[in-house]
């Protein structure tokens, strides 16, 4: 069975259809990519996966549960975790407590516990803080832990997002268009990158972007989507030579021969 | 600015961090012996408007919700005790828990349904709710209507019965240590930061897995309990309790302290707090300037948000 199974999903915005009947599977280990011009509702969609929206109708299966209703945080306490397409730090935090953030969705300690700091309480403070530590090296910025957020540049700070999304140990990452703002050595660098996230942590990755290049190197299976119905679906190779694709994408007829 | 924020980081050397707050301390215990009533008052004062400050720093400052009507709360506390005290005879001491219970309950009902929303809304609630509070207890009897609650009994400590004003000094001086303590120790802990992430953006912070519903509710919870508990103390410190000392102008007064000294900030709220009670106090007697301290108060506060608007507390440094 899949690891997460997409049926029938609509997305409406009083009267708007964003999404239609999009149906598609997410298999566990792989990664997966939703690709489709500006405004072709795979925000919308993606929305609908981490509960951001409610979707109108249709079924979203998460290892056999329901998300339709759930509100984010307990999706994300499923082990669902995102990041964001603009890149959400806590700006006036450090990037420690930002990738500290990450372990809250799977540590238990509150109010009680912080008053009486109990051992129970500094053991789990520890482990919080030593984890974000370890993932802010993985990432490559442990140098800069203290340093509040809005003082990165935005390489590091799309950096510290991924350490703040790892932190939250999860099984499906879901990243909102990863490559948008880097250059192109970046994003080689962030295929790497995603590979080495897989390998890892063993989390199945899921990312929606418009950038063709990215998406056909770094994903093993594609659904393309335009005007918020389902277009093509397949390996890389096979969605690329799909005609109804290079339309949506290229704009122009086949008869013009339009070429991806 | 940049001479101020060299001495701050002065004081924010590891040394500094327990060495001047423990020298603070000592320097307040020490000040009854050489004070008279009336600045004895006059530090009371500041003290009592430094524990409003910190139980709302805990809504405002660490969670950033927009309480108007923080009045309201120690309104509550003081009524509670009040009526306790004067209708039913109890002991100072054991309405306490009553106080914080009262406390609990009224956040729950003002926060349950408004937290849900937006934080905003939150602000027009509050605001509103701080006038029913106000008006309600204009009119009822139970509270003394406009006249308020009379002569409430002083409360004994040990067998000492807290009738001076050096008393109190000290009883307020141990509950602002108290609520140092709380509001540091929720600051650095796994509720203290998901509080933080709610404030800078409830967005993220719900995809990290925070119910932002309940932490908010939570923050606005501790917030209310500290400021009735304040109201309880301040009940019996003045004996006396009327609408009038729980108008808007009180919460925004408050609220003024936490924004001045500098949300979130522990020692910027305290010295927020301090500040705001002291000033006017110092040019009372000064010639023409006397007349139109709160004029001078106000103008400083425009100039204090325009060139610091992040409070005057520096950003703290770490590392």
């Amino acid at each position: 069975m899949a690891l997460m199974q997409i049926t029938d999903l609509t997305m409406r915005f009083s009267g708007i259809v964003a999404v239609e009947r999009l149906t598609f599977d997410i298999e566990e280990g792989s990664i997966t990519s939703l690709i489709g011009p500006n405004g072709a509702g795979k925000t919308s969609a993606f929305n609908c996966m981490t509960g951001f929206y409610k979707a109108s109708s249709g079924e979203i299966l998460f290892d056999g549960k329901s998300l339709i209703g759930l509100k984010p945080y307990k999706i994300t306490r499923l082990g669902i975790v995102r990041t964001f397409q603009n890149v959400r730090l806590f700006k006036n935090l450090t990037v420690l407590e930002n990738v500290m953030s990450g372990a809250h969705s799977v540590t238990r300690q509150s109010v009680f516990g912080a008053l009486l700091r109990t051992p129970a309480q500094r053991r789990e403070e520890r482990g919080i803080r030593e984890n974000a530590e370890y993932l802010l090296d993985y990432v490559g910025i442990l140098n800069k832990k203290d340093e509040l957020a809005k003082n990165l540049s935005y390489g590091d700070q799309r950096r510290a997002e991924w350490a703040r999304a790892l932190a939250a140990k999860p099984r499906l990452l879901l990243l909102d268009e990863p490559a948008a703002g880097l250059n192109r050595e970046e994003k080689d660098r962030l295929i790497e990158l995603i590979h080495k996230f897989r390998a890892d942590f063993g989390v199945t990755v899921f990312l929606i972007d418009h950038d063709m290049d990215l998406v056909m190197k770094v994903s093993e299976k594609v659904i393309v989507i335009n005007f918020g119905t389902k277009i093509a679906e397949g390996t890389p190779a096979q969605v690329q030579s799909d005609p109804l694709v290079v339309e949506a994408y290229l704009g122009v007829s086949e008869e013009e021969g339009g070429a991806l | 600015m940049k001479l101020l924020d060299k001495a701050f980081r002065l004081l924010g050397s590891k040394g500094a961090r327990y060495g001047v707050p423990a020298a603070l301390l000592l320097a307040m215990t020490a000040l009854p012996f050489f004070l008279d009533d009336y600045a004895l008052h006059v530090l009371w004062n500041a003290m009592f408007y430094a524990l409003l400050a910190l139980g709302l720093n805990v809504i405002v400052g660490y969670c950033g919700l927009c309480d108007l009507g923080y009045a309201a709360k120690f309104a509550i506390g003081a009524y509670t005790t009040g009526i306790l005290m004067k209708s039913f005879g109890w002991n100072f001491w054991l309405t306490l828990p009553m106080s914080i219970l009262v406390a609990v309950i009224t956040a729950v009902i003002i926060g349950a349904p408004t937290l849900k929303l937006r934080s905003d809304y939150l602000a027009i609630v509050t605001l509103g709710f701080a006038e029913i509070v106000r008006i309600t207890a204009r009119n009822l009897p139970i509270t003394g209507s406009a006249s308020g609650l009379n002569a409430i009994a002083r409360p004994s400590l040990f067998g000492l019965r807290l009738t001076k004003i050096s008393h109190w000094y000290y009883v307020f001086l141990v509950l602002v240590v108290i609520f140092v303590f709380i509001s540091n120790r929720l600051r650095h802990s796994r509720f203290g930061r998901a509080l933080a992430y709610i404030r800078e953006d409830e967005d993220a912070a719900q995809a990290m897995g925070v119910d932002t519903t309940r932490y908010k509710l939570y923050a606005y919870m501790i917030g209310a309990v500290l400021g009735g508990v304040t109201g309880s103390f301040f009940a019996v410190t003045m004996t006396s309790i009327s609408p009038g000392s729980f108008d808007f102008t009180q919460s925004a007064n408050i609220l003024l302290a936490v924004i001045l000294g500098g949300m979130g900030k522990i020692p910027g709220v305290i010295a927020g707090a301090a500040f705001f009670a002291i000033f006017p106090e110092i040019f009372r007697d000064v010639p023409i300037v006397g007349n139109m301290r709160m004029l001078f108060f106000g103008l400083l506060l425009i100039v204090v948000m325009i060139t610091r608007p992040q409070g005057f507390w520096p950003e703290r440094k770490r590392g």
